[in-house]
């Protein structure tokens, strides 16, 4: 790899973590869900919180969200987040809240209660990330 | 659904009501090893910080090093290593975090496990240039949540607490300019401690002027990073009055933990820690038979600025979603109604991570502090709620 390029901070890999993150590289997200009782959850574990079964199943998410919160980083922490960037916080449709970031342009004024959708966005070093995007 | 331990008001401790007194404490000069820092030097590591504290914590309480016989270190040094140093064979030891090392003398002393128990703290974070944020931060290991969002760039505790301020104020109302309320209270109370490392007062224009780090918080909204120490010798209730004619009891503990949905923040960005410290709350106001119309001082861990309108509303000091309209018009600083970080906090004092402000509470109960001293100050409240863990701890005198 072309060492001048910076490189996307590496995600926390636990062995719940990694389906999860094939599913994002294959750009078609899947979480956990509850053979149980039907709930979704992230990030992955070894079994259900909500119910503490431990049969869970992978399914793709709608992709559809809603901003609950969000900060613009004015300091520059890491290679590959040159300032100023943004953090959001999202609650899936299914349940589940989520950081991420949002792509494209911010809305005028608050950001919290837009509706987003999800999209993969590739990292100048191939690595690809789950994103948002605001809903047109 | 939420599973709790108990109602509000039961699970409390009776039996460790006055069970044990705080009878010495001990700091190092941050203020001295601050300038040090900078400059270059390297004045101690944290055992010799926690050394410094624990010596000047012994001749406070003017007790022999023989007589302690717990010893708690705290979360940054190895807890044998540091009994090595001290000369401190014990038969009672353990290792917490400030809050903790309080309530675990509390309960060895009433268990009979421990009489005289010293609780010792060292950092040496300025100078070590320990990371608070980045893929590997520091606490990563105890919190998912501080290192799991690195893929998206958000690493720091600044930005947790940036975007619990943001999910806040659209919550409740509260401005940025009320927040900058926080940061001036403590500077006004800092500039009349000369064992704080801020002294020069600003006000809520400086505070709107200056810089955002992780916005919406401004670069007054993060708390210090230096080097220092802090120790307290914890004695049973009896054997304290005999040690000291001034001894300060712990009166009212209380602990509540938001744990599910930590790792995705939902407890910081939906209700703002609010259960856990409306339980936490109620449990040491129970245990103590006192309430918040009873504290003179409120002290509260601050590593960023947003602790303080979250406790404020958690504990009781007034209703939920009023913290920005009590800031602006109560007030927090000096000729407020409830002075709150008398010391200047981690924003303005040091960054002890809570351990200054127990000795803080001490002062102000023994009224040793000079001229931040709270008048006829009988009871002091401190609390913490990092990470969703939620301590209420009631001091007396």
């Amino acid at each position: 790899m072309d060492a001048d390029i910076a490189r996307t901070p590496s995600p926390v890999l636990g062995l719940d973590d990694r389906p999860m993150w094939d599913s994002i590289r294959d750009r078609a997200m899947r979480l956990q869900r509850c053979c149980g009782c039907g709930t979704w959850q992230y990030p992955p574990g070894p079994g259900c919180t909500a119910c503490l079964s431990e049969n869970l199943e992978w399914r793709p998410v709608s992709g559809k969200a809603t901003i609950i919160s969000w900060v613009v980083f004015h300091r520059q922490y890491l290679a590959a987040y040159p300032a100023p960037y943004n953090a959001i916080a999202v609650r899936l449709a299914e349940g589940p809240v989520m950081i991420s970031n949002l792509e494209g342009d911010p809305p005028e004024g608050s950001w919290i209660g837009r509706q987003v959708r999800l999209v993969y966005a590739e990292m100048p070093d191939g690595a690809v990330l789950p994103r948002f995007a605001l809903q047109a | 659904m939420s599973v709790t331990a108990g109602a509000a008001t039961s699970g409390g401790a009776p039996r460790l009501r006055r069970a044990a007194a705080v009878v010495g404490i001990g700091h190092t000069d941050w203020v001295r090893d601050w300038g040090r820092a900078r400059a270059g030097e390297k004045p101690a590591d944290s055992y010799g910080y926690a050394m410094q504290a624990f010596s000047a914590a012994l001749r406070d309480s003017g007790l022999q090093r023989e007589a302690i016989d717990g010893l708690i270190a705290g979360p940054t040094t190895a807890y044998e290593r540091l009994g090595e140093v001290l000369g401190i064979d014990p038969r009672w030891g353990d290792q917490a975090d400030a809050v903790l090392s309080v309530v675990q003398a509390c309960t060895a002393i009433e268990a009979g496990l421990a009489e005289v128990v010293a609780i010792v703290y060292g950092n040496d974070q300025r100078t070590a240039g320990t990371q608070y944020g980045g893929p590997q931060a520091m606490g990563g290991d105890a919190f998912l949540s501080y290192v799991y969002h690195s893929p998206w760039g958000l690493t720091s505790q600044g930005a947790l607490y940036a975007l619990t301020f943001q999910a806040y104020k659209h919550a409740r109302g509260m401005t940025e300019a009320e927040l900058g309320e926080v940061a001036v209270a403590q500077r006004g109370w800092s500039s009349m401690n000369p064992n704080a490392i801020m002294r020069k007062r600003i006000t809520v224009e400086d505070y709107m002027a200056s810089t955002y780090v992780c916005e919406p918080l401004h670069l007054f909204d993060y708390c210090l990073i230096n080097d220092g120490g802090v120790a307290m010798i914890i004695a049973e209730a009896e054997r304290a009055k005999q040690i000291c004619a001034n001894p300060v009891f712990i009166e009212g503990i209380g602990r509540s933990d938001l744990n599910r949905g930590a790792t995705s923040l939902e407890p910081r960005l939906t209700e703002f820690y609010l259960p856990a410290q409306q339980q936490a709350a109620a449990r040491s106001y129970a245990m103590a038979g006192a309430g918040p119309e009873d504290m003179d001082v409120f002290q509260v861990y601050d590593s960023f600025s947003v602790h303080v309108p979250l406790a404020l509303e958690g504990y009781g000091y007034c209703p939920v979603g009023e913290a920005g309209k009590f800031l602006r018009e109560q007030g927090i600083g000096p000729g407020g109604r409830l002075p709150t970080n008398t010391g200047g906090g981690h924003l303005s004092e040091t960054y002890m991570q809570g351990w200054a402000h127990q000795i803080e509470c001490v002062r102000q109960l023994r009224g040793t502090c000079g001229e931040r001293q709270v008048q006829d100050c009988r009871r002091v409240h401190y609390t913490s709620d990092v990470a969703g863990k939620a301590v209420s701890l009631i001091y007396g005198r």
